[in-house]
């Protein structure tokens, strides 16, 4: 239904994607998972025809968006990263404009506006100036204007940052409800735990290149299966985590915190807190993670997902 | 305390673009205005004056007689049909014009002062009595030069002596009559100039505000949304220029109402080609405002270089005080103004009264649509690269 091939952009001297390739199936539930500035906006402003790409193809429904962007934009919906609303108009206004734009027959444009304000838990507010709403509810208002032309493909960029848990929790019961319906959705964010929890299978991205793809299960296989060990205390250094990698370990910094990955979580524990007491690292806490998309991505780019 | 004040003086200076508002733009204002108002710029000995002479007479004296005007410091002789003479005085073009009538000739011949006729725009008041004062010195002078001279030649000079006293119309001088071609008008040019000037000037900066909400779309993130939706790039803009132009023509349309109903602007008397000027001078004005936002890059630049173009072209163009008072050269400059082209056509329409169909009005018209047109297409050029590939 949807295939990106061998896309590339740059901006001057920054390359922000090194010709990435995917396929998205109808109906399936793609996760684009990578930390901020791997290219997961640039990729879906690309798809989403905001963006010019200096070379590759995207075909959507065997449409090229190059050569057919309108009917391709017709049967897309965009939820973009900043929430995009008129605040000096009511809810019901902005949804009528931005629904306007894809030409939907004005009596089931108000149909479909009661539906999803009420979808979203809106209705008691839908004429109050969305000035007036807080975060978390401008956010539904937003991802409410992407669905009023009942698209076949929504494109959602980190549609949870920064809200309340109230509406994180509205809108993955939405986004779960119209995955349930058949549609294809296509979901970037840098919360490993909305991937795992949503995504059919999910594409790694970093540093502009798609590092691996597939689903939870085959990415840990992917991973190796490691764990992680978090070491968190003072004297933390890169220097001092370089002298560990030459010593064979697999391990990053972040702040104070230590990130050892490991295939034999018993054999190594008392090895790494061995090494770290000899580096002059004075530990306050030891955590362990068992295998997940945060252990995968360190396995597979050295880097963790906050980086 | 001092910590914060060194801290806000750091960010002032390093703000480059505040440094140029605060300092630049208030100096190229004070030298503008140094020029339009104060007459800076000239040198101690003013501009010589355009004088239209329409000579009726056409003898050997009236000749020279225009000749000697000509051959003057104070004076720009232009030389006119009776007819043209008086176009260019009806049209604005020139505050008045000197007719040599019928007879000048035979009057010096026959030892009497000459009279003439100055006809004249009631509406340009202090330019024909500068232009009046120094005509009356100079034809005097220069009708008893020419009268001395044909006397001399005609008698000896002892005869001549006591000819002269005798002529008591050589002592009182020449007689200029005085004939206003454009009449005090129900509406006032002071009341034109006040409703036309302010609400062109006030439209300007309204236009820009409006069109720095296409960069405000740009910052809040919704110009991207638009961008995804199934319209034509283009259609942004026009969608934004059209709203523009409505706005504008209502706040002309209100502007000009309050005129007539609180000071009693004569629009019910000329309300076709009130609403020709309105919607005309509108799109222009929008146009400019479309244009100023395609070439800055952020409200903050768009606030710089309005308060700097609006105030140039409102003080070159007349908004501020009436172009004709100004010095010659700023006249000059004051084509390059939208403000000149809307307030000379009000003036058109309620002092001079031109018809929808005189060349002068229409002239007006076309250039304002010209200006018009020209600053949208430039506009729809720029916005691809300056608008739309920043988001």
């Amino acid at each position: 239904m949807i295939n990106v091939t061998d896309l590339r952009k740059s901006y001057g001297n920054h390359i922000a994607l090194h010709g990435i390739s995917f396929s998205i199936q109808q109906g399936e539930f793609y996760g684009l998972l990578g930390p901020n500035g791997a290219g997961k906006s640039t990729t879906i402003g690309i798809m989403s025809m905001l963006i010019a790409p200096d070379s590759g193809s995207i075909s959507i429904h065997n449409h090229d968006i190059l050569h057919h962007p309108v009917q391709c934009k017709q049967t897309i919906g965009v939820v973009p990263q900043e929430i995009a609303l008129y605040n000096e108009l009511s809810a019901v206004d902005n949804l009528l404009f931005w629904g306007g734009l894809y030409n939907v027959e004005k009596t089931t444009l108000k149909k479909r506006i009661d539906t999803t304000l009420q979808l979203f838990g809106l209705s008691d507010r839908a004429n109050d100036k969305v000035k007036t709403y807080s975060g978390g509810m401008k956010r539904r208002i937003n991802i409410a204007a992407a669905l009023l032309h009942d698209p076949k493909v929504l494109f959602m960029d980190e549609p949870t940052v920064g809200i309340d848990p109230q509406s994180r929790n509205l809108i993955f019961e939405v986004v779960q409800k119209l995955h349930s319906e058949g549609m294809t959705i296509v979901y970037t964010t840098h919360y490993m735990e909305e991937a795992e929890r949503f995504c059919d299978r999910i594409g790694i991205i970093d540093n502009g290149k798609i590092v691996a793809q597939g689903s939870l299960h085959e990415l840990k296989s992917m991973g190796g299966n490691q764990e992680a060990v978090i070491i968190t205390g003072n004297g933390i250094s890169e220097a001092k985590a370089e002298k560990m990698r030459n010593a064979g370990f697999k391990v990053t910094t972040y702040e104070n915190q230590l990130t050892f990955l490991s295939h034999n979580l018993k054999g190594d524990l008392s090895r790494i807190v061995l090494m770290c007491s000899e580096h002059g690292i004075d530990i306050n806490d030891i955590s362990i993670k068992h295998v997940n998309l945060e252990t995968v991505f360190l396995s597979l780019t050295g880097k963790q997902l906050r980086d | 305390m001092f910590k914060i004040a060194a801290k806000d003086l750091k960010l002032f200076f390093a703000d480059k673009r505040g440094m140029v508002l605060t300092f630049a733009v208030p100096i190229a204002l004070i030298t503008l205005f140094a020029f339009a108002f104060g007459g800076v710029g000239s040198s101690n000995e003013p501009d010589p004056l355009k004088l239209v002479i329409a000579d009726l007479d056409k003898t050997e004296t009236s000749k020279q007689l225009i000749a000697k005007l000509d051959s003057l410091e104070e004076f720009v002789v232009i030389n006119a049909t009776s007819d043209s003479a008086e176009n260019l005085v009806i049209k604005g073009k020139k505050p008045a014009a000197l007719f040599v009538l019928k007879g000048t000739g035979d009057s010096i011949r026959a030892g009497l002062m000459p009279a003439f006729e100055l006809k004249y725009d009631q509406g340009q008041g202090p330019e024909v009595g500068i232009l009046e004062g120094a005509l009356i010195a100079n034809l005097n002078k220069i009708s008893g030069e020419l009268l001395m001279n044909t006397m001399s030649t005609k008698m000896p000079p002892d005869s001549m002596m006591q000819f002269m006293p005798k002529q008591s119309n050589a002592s009182n001088g020449v007689t200029i009559r005085e004939t206003p071609l454009v009449k005090e008008k129900e509406s006032p040019v002071g009341l034109i100039h006040a409703v036309a000037g302010t609400a062109i000037m006030m439209l300007l900066f309204s236009v820009t505000g409006m069109g720095s909400a296409m960069l405000e779309e740009k910052q809040e993130g919704t110009l991207k949304k638009l961008m995804m939706a199934p319209i034509n790039p283009s259609s942004i803009l026009f969608g934004k220029m059209i709203s523009v132009n409505v706005i504008s023509i209502l706040q002309l349309i209100i502007m000009f109402i309050y005129g007539w109903m609180m000071f009693g602007l004569d629009i019910l008397g000329h309300l076709p080609a009130t609403f020709i000027m309105i919607v005309c001078t509108a799109f222009a004005c929008s146009a400019f405002g479309v244009f100023l936002v395609s070439i800055a890059k952020s409200k903050a630049q768009v606030q710089g270089l309005s308060t700097l173009i609006i105030l140039t072209m409102s003080a070159i163009g007349g908004s501020m005080i009436p172009s004709f008072t100004m010095p010659a050269f700023m006249q000059k400059l004051s084509i390059f103004s939208v403000n000149y082209w809307g307030i000379q056509g009000f003036y058109d329409v309620y002092w001079r009264e031109l018809t929808l169909t005189d060349a002068t009005f229409l002239t007006r018209v076309t250039v304002l649509i010209g200006i018009g047109l020209l600053l949208n297409f430039i506009a729809v050029l720029l916005f691809r690269r300056n608008v739309i590939a920043l988001t």
